[in-house]
């Protein structure tokens, strides 16, 4: 019995193109390393690079602006990181897309929340070549490349009646080869994840096990796939001609259709309105008598009205950065609608995900690595309420038009974020249902390969 | 000669066509266009109109706003959308990843926001549908599975060797066969595009413009020349290799490295040989380029002591409020072109960088027809990275006129005497506002465009001329039959 796992093992290795996919995953495994990390390690530098022109502008700002508090914050920003998780270079997601670094001043937020990041879009189009790309894109061509032949390259040489008279269990002799290939390819990934252990870094823990876990369970489905399909007992042109189309669907044209639905389905125009909300429910307020600015203002924040508000002055800072906090104000609804639509795109995605395990896949690893769409939407979340403890810590000083020196301000360091990693199980779930569901099938295929037999 | 080419090339679209398989999955394809174009053109729709409205609503809001000091208005400022050619419902392009808004006022350059790949999950990164990704990416696969046999069936059942002796060259045959399957591709194609012009047509109310025509023409032209290109590869691969096997891997493995794996792979090499700097860098530089030239806030910034100083002079007087124009507004235009010129040169460096990461690509578009392609395409639908830095430019170029027309009015109209604490602040008439027109982009005409892509037109003109010369040329070197 180990002997013949030792032929079949020896039979596998003689063919070129095996070493040819092992090499390419390999050489692209670790390219894709590489370049993750270096998106990553860039991403890091700039924030090293924020935390120190945090205090530099502070104090440029002090220098200039210092004599006047109220333009001093007009001026100040305050910023906040998303600092990326060992895993992110891993999976680099989003993060290309969205801003890893929010700075605002004490101004409207939602004027300044949504400012990207300086990014190539050609770059964004094309996507980043990271590990996780190389394990959704190009594992899955490799297994197709190492099983399409498996029963037809014996029949088209001859070898099958062969095979026949020789063996009565034929299927345990296809399931030997085919656990070769396996052993194989899960050898590989395996050699992939001790590199990224090393390479980045990654700790041992929870996050390994749930990203190994989904990776796994991903080939096994593409195992499954492919031996379902040669289990149909064609020709190795029908098999791999099925195999590529079955890949092309579920990489490129069945997830770019689902996309363009929920683009459809579900665009967002509330983002503009809640832009032009925010900026007429400032602006309007300078043409407008105080009291409209003020009574919202003192209704949000009751106990800011025990600072005196000087009505009779054409301008205060008080009056000012109460326009500025109704220009926020006045946006709440649109923002909302907002994160409403976004929970709706979600719930799509994730029901979409469930009979797309690429999607699936995908998904998932950018989950516990933190870069997904949510890990950005918990950062924006993180920076309002940052936004919103600055205010309410420097509105006082403001409001009474105290010296700046009393604020501490100075001392204001950047604010990091740690996105918090969800694991969904459930996830796995749709993963191994559908991976079952094809072994079933293939069993059900080759006990009638038997049976002809 | 002809005659036989042309029999060939029939025989090979009957058998085609005859094959259910083939063609169940041919008509799959031409389908899916279909679909890709109409919703192409419901996307472009829906996404144009909302654009289209909040535009509308920016000029009203702008047009409406009462009396007031210009140089608030310069701060209320203006909202500018990207709008989508006509033709970007046939290639998205960078459209999703790039922003849609963004916002215009005095002093401060912001980004362009609320890009598609903003609201989206990750699945956005698998692609996206559209007529353009069913012609760059399925048909050449259909192709290929359409055209692989062509030849090695032959040689496999042995009638290759019958057709050579009689009286049917190699080069004959190859061409023959080349033209077989490309009426294939061609027949679903072509009522493709007829339906997309009349869709177009109909849906711009017959009023086509004619740099637009252009531009579908050029693009019917270049996505033939490389429906072409593949279909030759395709059946030399065929004629060159042992087994239909081979051909079948040797072009899948080729479609799998030029289409899916290049494009990240240099796109990633080029961000890395051109690293960009991040916002924050990016701003603290333009911020100390600013410092160096003068602080328009500090009184005794040499630069501005210095303008003052010379206008006192010219007009005679000994202090600023006695000039016969507003001073502030005068020193805030200063300020103004100062601050724009060393942004822009900034963001002109910027945008130069990326240009560098993007030449990668480009120049891999050499090796790589599908790359050349596809530079094309977007760049002929608008919907490169080129045309959204136009965008960018055009925009600031905006923001600057309303700033200075801003400046202008306070120079021109606003008092020099500022108003007491208690008093009511100065105001120009709101008949002003309706003197600062309303920002529309205008999209290059096709001849830049052409120019612009010459390195990727002259990618597809080299790969035709070469798949040409290796149709007549290369049967010598064919060993096996």
């Amino acid at each position: 019995m180990k002997n013949t796992y030792k032929l079949e093992f020896k039979l596998f290795f003689r063919s070129t193109s095996a070493w040819i996919g092992i090499l390419v995953l390999l050489v692209t495994g670790f390219a894709g390393l590489y370049f993750g990390k270096t998106f990553i390690d860039k991403q890091n530098r700039a924030i090293e690079k924020a935390a120190v022109l945090q205090q530099k502008n502070t104090q440029n700002n002090l220098e200039h602006f210092g004599n006047d508090i109220g333009l001093f914050f007009f001026h100040n920003k305050f910023s906040m990181a998303n600092v990326p998780q060992p895993w992110a270079a891993f999976a680099n997601g989003q993060r290309d897309v969205n801003p890893y670094l929010i700075s605002a001043t004490m101004l409207a937020l939602e004027g300044q929340i949504y400012d990207t990041e300086i990014s190539n879009p050609v770059s964004l189009l094309f996507g980043n070549m990271d590990l996780s790309f190389v394990f959704i894109y190009l594992f899955p061509l490799v297994i197709i490349a190492l099983v399409y032949s498996l029963i037809a390259e014996e029949r088209e040489s001859g070898i099958w009646p062969l095979l026949k008279s020789q063996t009565n269990q034929l299927s345990k002799l296809i399931w030997k080869k085919f656990m070769v290939r396996m052993v194989t390819i899960y050898f590989t990934s395996i050699v992939l994840f001790l590199a990224a252990l090393l390479f980045l870094h990654l700790p041992i823990d929870q996050n390994l096990f749930a990203v190994s876990v989904i990776i796994w369970l991903y080939l096994a489905f593409w195992f499954a796939v492919s031996f379902f399909v040669i289990s149909l007992s064609k020709s190795s042109n029908y098999n791999a001609s099925v195999l590529v189309a079955l890949w092309v669907l579920l990489c490129v044209v069945l997830p770019a259709s689902l996309n363009l639905v929920l683009t459809q389905k579900y665009s967002v125009p509330e983002a503009l309105q809640n832009v032009i909300n925010q900026r007429e429910g400032y602006h309007e307020k300078w043409d407008m008598p105080k009291e409209v600015t003020m009574k919202p203002f003192f209704e949000h924040y009751p106990h800011l009205k025990q600072y005196p508000f000087p009505a009779d002055k054409t301008f205060s800072w008080f009056w000012y950065y109460g326009m500025q906090q109704m220009g926020d104000d006045q946006a709440v609804e649109s923002r909302k609608s907002v994160a409403e639509k976004l929970k709706l795109r979600q719930r799509f995605t994730s029901i979409a995900a469930l009979f797309l395990p690429t999607v699936q896949t995908q998904l998932g690893i950018n989950e516990v690595a933190g870069t997904d769409l949510n890990a950005h939407l918990a950062f924006q979340e993180a920076y309002r309420s940052y936004h919103e403890k600055t205010r309410l810590q420097f509105y006082p000083a403001i409001f009474l038009e105290h010296g700046i020196e009393t604020t501490k301000v100075s001392s204001t360091k950047l604010e990091a974020f740690t996105p918090g990693t969800i694991k969904d199980w459930t996830r796995l779930a749709s993963l191994s249902l559908l991976t079952i569901l094809f072994l079933i099938l293939t069993l059900i295929n080759l006990r009638e390969i038997q049976i002809v037999k | 000669m002809k005659n036989i080419v042309f029999t060939i090339s029939r025989q090979t679209y009957k058998s085609i066509i005859a094959n259910r398989a083939t063609l169940a999955l041919a008509v799959l394809l031409g389908l899916s266009l279909c679909l890709a174009t109409y919703v192409g053109w419901q996307n472009f729709k829906l996404q144009n109109s909302q654009r289209l409205h909040y535009k509308q609503l920016v000029r009203a809001q702008w047009l409406a706003k009462p009396d007031k000091h210009p140089h608030r208005m310069a701060h209320y400022g203006y909202l500018a959308f990207r709008e989508k050619h006509e033709l970007s419902f046939f290639d998205f392009g960078i459209e999703s990843f790039a922003g849609v808004s963004i916002f215009l006022e005095a002093h401060k350059q912001n980004t362009v926001n609320f890009s598609e790949a903003g609201f989206s999950n990750g699945m956005l990164r698998f692609g996206e549908i559209s007529v353009a990704m069913v012609l760059q990416l399925l048909v050449p696969l259909l192709i290929i599975f359409l055209g692989y046999n062509s030849i090695a069936t032959e040689r496999e059942s042995g009638t290759l060797k019958i057709l050579l002796c009689q009286k049917v060259s190699w080069r004959k045959l190859l061409w023959g066969k080349t033209f077989g399957i490309l009426a294939i591709v061609l027949s679903i194609f072509i009522p493709l595009i007829l339906l997309t012009i009349l869709l177009w047509a109909s849906l711009s109310d017959w009023a086509v413009s004619g740099d637009s025509a252009i531009r579908l023409l050029i693009l019917i032209i270049c996505y033939s020349a490389y429906f072409f290109i593949i279909v030759a590869i395709t059946v030399l691969v065929s004629a060159f290799s042992k087994s239909s096997r081979t051909v079948l891997t040797t072009l899948l493995a080729a479609w799998i490295v030029l289409i899916i794996i290049v494009p990240r792979i240099t796109q990633a090499v080029g961000n890395r040989i051109f690293p960009v700097p991040s916002k924050l860098e990016f701003l603290d530089q333009i911020a100390s380029d600013v410092q160096k030239q003068g602080d328009s806030h500090d009184a005794n910034d040499p630069h501005y002591a210095g303008i003052k100083d010379s206008l006192l002079k010219a007009y005679s007087v000994d202090d600023v409020k006695k000039l016969p124009f507003n001073y502030g507004g005068f020193i805030m235009a200063e300020g103004e072109r100062i601050t724009a010129g060393i942004y822009s040169a900034h963001q002109k460096k910027l945008n130069e960088k990326f240009q560098r990461q993007n030449g990668i690509t480009a120049m891999v578009a050499l090796l790589n027809p599908y790359l050349a392609l596809k530079q094309v395409s977007m760049a002929l639908t608008a919907s490169d990275f080129e045309t959204f830095v136009d965008f960018q430019n055009q925009a600031e170029a905006y923001r600057y006129g309303l700033a200075q027309k801003m400046n202008k009015l306070q120079i021109d109209k606003i008092s020099n005497e500022k108003p007491g604490e208690h008093d009511k602040p100065l105001s120009i008439s709101r008949s002003n506002w309706a003197e600062q027109p309303d920002f529309n982009y205008k999209f290059k005409i096709y001849g830049k465009v052409l120019q612009q892509e010459a390195v990727a037109l002259a990618a597809l003109g080299l790969w035709l001329s070469m798949v040409i010369l290796l149709l007549q040329y290369s049967p010598r070197w064919i060993k096996n039959v």
